[in-house]
């Protein structure tokens, strides 16, 4: 008997509550978006495990992740390139101080 | 000992691989340790997609997560350099409360999870690209089209947000 | 799965086949460093006119190992590093993935580490590993030179996969397949992929030279660049691995070369025995490999260094609307005549001589500048 579905589907939401405490907890902007990264792999390891074992005819859970890929990768590139230029304008990445827009 | 053993063994391993790994890249206050703990996460997830059977999509992980996320992210600490700080702040006293209010949502999604069935009719491995391809090329073309214009849109965006304005 | 000999558990048998392949794999990789180190050092030195290594052996041939002894004997020096643990694990970052590519590349008819159906794809998700272990060497060396020598090779590396993968997806379009062995069946006799995609071929070796950091995209770790770039602190037998990595690259990229272009393991009299002919085969692969190890060193003595910048702007102004326009005739050739490859052929020559002929074209101005700067002088 081959590993269980429920097991994988575990996995993944343990990583992805991994990555949401990571978003809440640290104050670094380059980690909160590592952590970004995790919830979406996470996404990734449950649409591949219902897609190859919920015995639907295609493969669209699969598909769907190729999508996931690509908005992932334009997503770290734009977020990363935020924090590039507010850490122009001031030297730090520090969440807690890149808040000039409150009133 | 059976293939069916190995195949645990090796779900085992790479389970504690992913959460280690993340767990890693929530608490090490050293940034650059992080992201490498992040790339090992990655590679554990594509061990994942080769246990499920789904090569293409372990493979296609690799190549653009290890290959150029951890990259693209690398650089970006490289160029935010921060002085390190101090660990203090960082759990504060809501470590409880967080852990009281987390473990019954913990169990119901653990429920859930352990709740579906799988067909135990696994799919053919080896075509798995063939009908990935059929899938991608044919239903979904549109999606695919939108989501290379969202890649150029991005690709663009993140040049002209870094531009220097050079006189 | 299968009992092993003498009647060996078939899990501890799959477990000793994967040692005794690991094992394999290393030594082949070692020793075609070892060859390559001494034919780079003699034909480089033909090529420029002197008579390399004769001392160490007859003609030489002992040199290589001279070297390895003194690598080894090394002090391992240890500057105030950044981080001792990423500095240790850069090296094996390089090496591995370079020594995964030896799986699925077809030695021989049947001689194959495991024929994959998405063989090439795999290929280039290796290639792509190398970049993370090229960026950590620069930062964990603690020096600014090595980081901007770092960064530089990981641009170079990252810019020069995208015609690399162009070119090999062209030769997937005509084949119809991932796999490795599908390529090599797809070539019979005379019929090599070269004669119907010259000019992927052509993008695909120039991409692979950047690829491998080799001459004349060798800035980031040419001597006299930048204190050998993202090298600089390593010294030794570390050194020695990051070398051994790049020459087991260079194989790779040749192998791959062979493989989709040239008929991999075809020759002749490769079908006269069961026995023979596997082995002719891995022969005929390994002489076809060779000879573009031998190109990539000749190039090495002919061409001069490519600045960083001439480097990407020959990447993204050249060769990747080069390979887009030639992935978009094959394909839609390949629609309108699905029958024949005679077309796909003829349009791939046709763009081979105007992309030759494009670049005199494009540098006009630049030409017509050195003229009168020659006509004056």
């Amino acid at each position: 008997m081959a590993v269980p579905i429920g097991a994988f589907i575990a996995v993944s939401a343990i990583l992805f509550f991994i990555g949401v405490a990571g978003v809440l907890v640290r104050r670094n902007a380059v980690v909160i978006l590592m952590c970004v990264e995790l919830m979406l792999n996470a996404t990734n390891l449950a649409l591949v495990a219902f897609s190859r074992r919920a015995g639907l005819a295609d493969e669209r859970g699969s598909v769907f992740v190729i999508f996931v890929f690509v908005i992932a990768a334009a997503e770290v590139a734009v977020g990363l390139a935020i924090v590039l230029s507010a850490y122009r304008n001031r030297p730090t990445v520090d969440v807690d101080e890149v808040h000039a827009l409150k009133g | 000992m059976t293939y069916d053993l190995i195949g645990a063994v090796l779900f085992a391993l790479l389970t504690i691989g992913i959460v280690a790994a993340a767990a890693g890249v929530v608490l090490i206050n050293r940034i650059t340790a992080a992201a490498l703990f992040m790339a090992f996460a990655f590679l554990c997830n594509a061990g994942m997609f080769v246990l499920l059977g789904a090569e293409t999509i372990a493979m296609f992980q690799v190549l653009i997560y290890v290959g150029a996320i951890t990259v693209l992210i690398l650089y970006g600490v490289m160029f935010t350099p921060q002085s390190e700080r101090a660990y203090g702040l960082f759990f504060q006293q809501q470590k409880w409360l967080a852990a009281i209010l987390v473990a019954p949502i913990g169990v119901a999604v653990g429920m859930l999870s352990f709740s579906f069935r799988d067909t135990g009719r696994p799919l053919a491995g080896g075509g798995d690209l063939v009908a990935l391809a059929t899938s991608v090329f044919r239903d979904f073309a549109f999606p695919f089209e939108i989501a290379s214009v969202l890649l150029l849109a991005a690709m663009i965006g993140a040049i002209v947000l870094v531009k220097r304005d050079e006189d | 799965m299968p009992p092993g000999p003498f009647g060996l558990d078939p899990v501890l048998w799959a477990i000793l086949r994967l040692l005794i392949a690991v094992l394999l794999a290393v030594g082949l990789v070692f020793n075609g460093a070892l060859a390559q180190i001494y034919l780079e050092r003699k034909i480089q030195a033909i090529m420029q006119d002197r008579v390399g290594p004769i001392h160490v052996g007859p003609w030489g041939l002992l040199q290589t190992f001279a070297d390895a002894i003194k690598l080894l004997g090394k002090e391992d020096i240890r500057a105030r590093l950044t981080d001792h643990w990423f500095f240790l694990a850069a090296p094996a970052i390089v090496f591995s993935p370079m020594l995964a590519s030896y799986v699925v590349l077809p030695f021989g008819p049947g001689i194959l580490g495991a024929d994959l159906n998405v063989g090439l794809l795999y290929l280039t998700t290796l290639g792509s590993m190398t970049v993370l272990g090229i960026v950590i060497a620069g930062w964990a060396s603690n020096n600014k030179y090595s980081l901007i020598g770092g960064l530089r090779s990981a641009g170079q590396l990252i810019s020069y996969e995208v015609p690399q993968i162009l070119s090999l997806v062209t030769v997937v379009l005509v084949v119809g397949s991932l796999s490795l062995t599908h390529i090599v069946d797809a070539q019979p006799g005379w019929q090599i992929l070269a004669l119907y995609l010259p000019l992927a071929f052509v993008t695909y070796f120039t991409a692979g030279l950047a690829e491998t950091n080799r001459a004349p995209f060798d800035l980031p770790e040419a001597e006299s660049e930048l204190v050998a770039g993202f090298l600089t602190e390593y010294s030794g037998m570390r050194w020695g691995l990051f070398f051994v990595a790049e020459y087991g690259e260079v194989t790779v990229v040749s192998a791959i070369a062979t493989t989709l272009w040239f008929g991999g393991w075809h020759g002749p009299w490769t079908d006269i025995n069961p026995v023979v002919g596997p082995v002719l085969g891995a022969l005929w692969f390994t002489l076809k490999t060779y000879f573009f190890v031998l190109v990539f060193m000749w190039v090495r003595a002919t061409l001069p260094r490519l600045r960083i910048d001439q480097l990407m702007s020959l990447c993204w102004k050249f060769l990747i609307p080069v390979t887009l326009i030639n992935l978009m005739a094959t394909a839609v050739l390949l629609l309108v005549f699905p029958d024949t490859h005679l077309p796909v052929a003829i349009a791939n020559w046709v763009l081979l001589v105007l992309a030759a002929a494009a670049v005199p074209f494009f540098q006009r101005r630049r030409l017509v500048a050195l003229r009168q700067r020659l006509a004056a002088a």
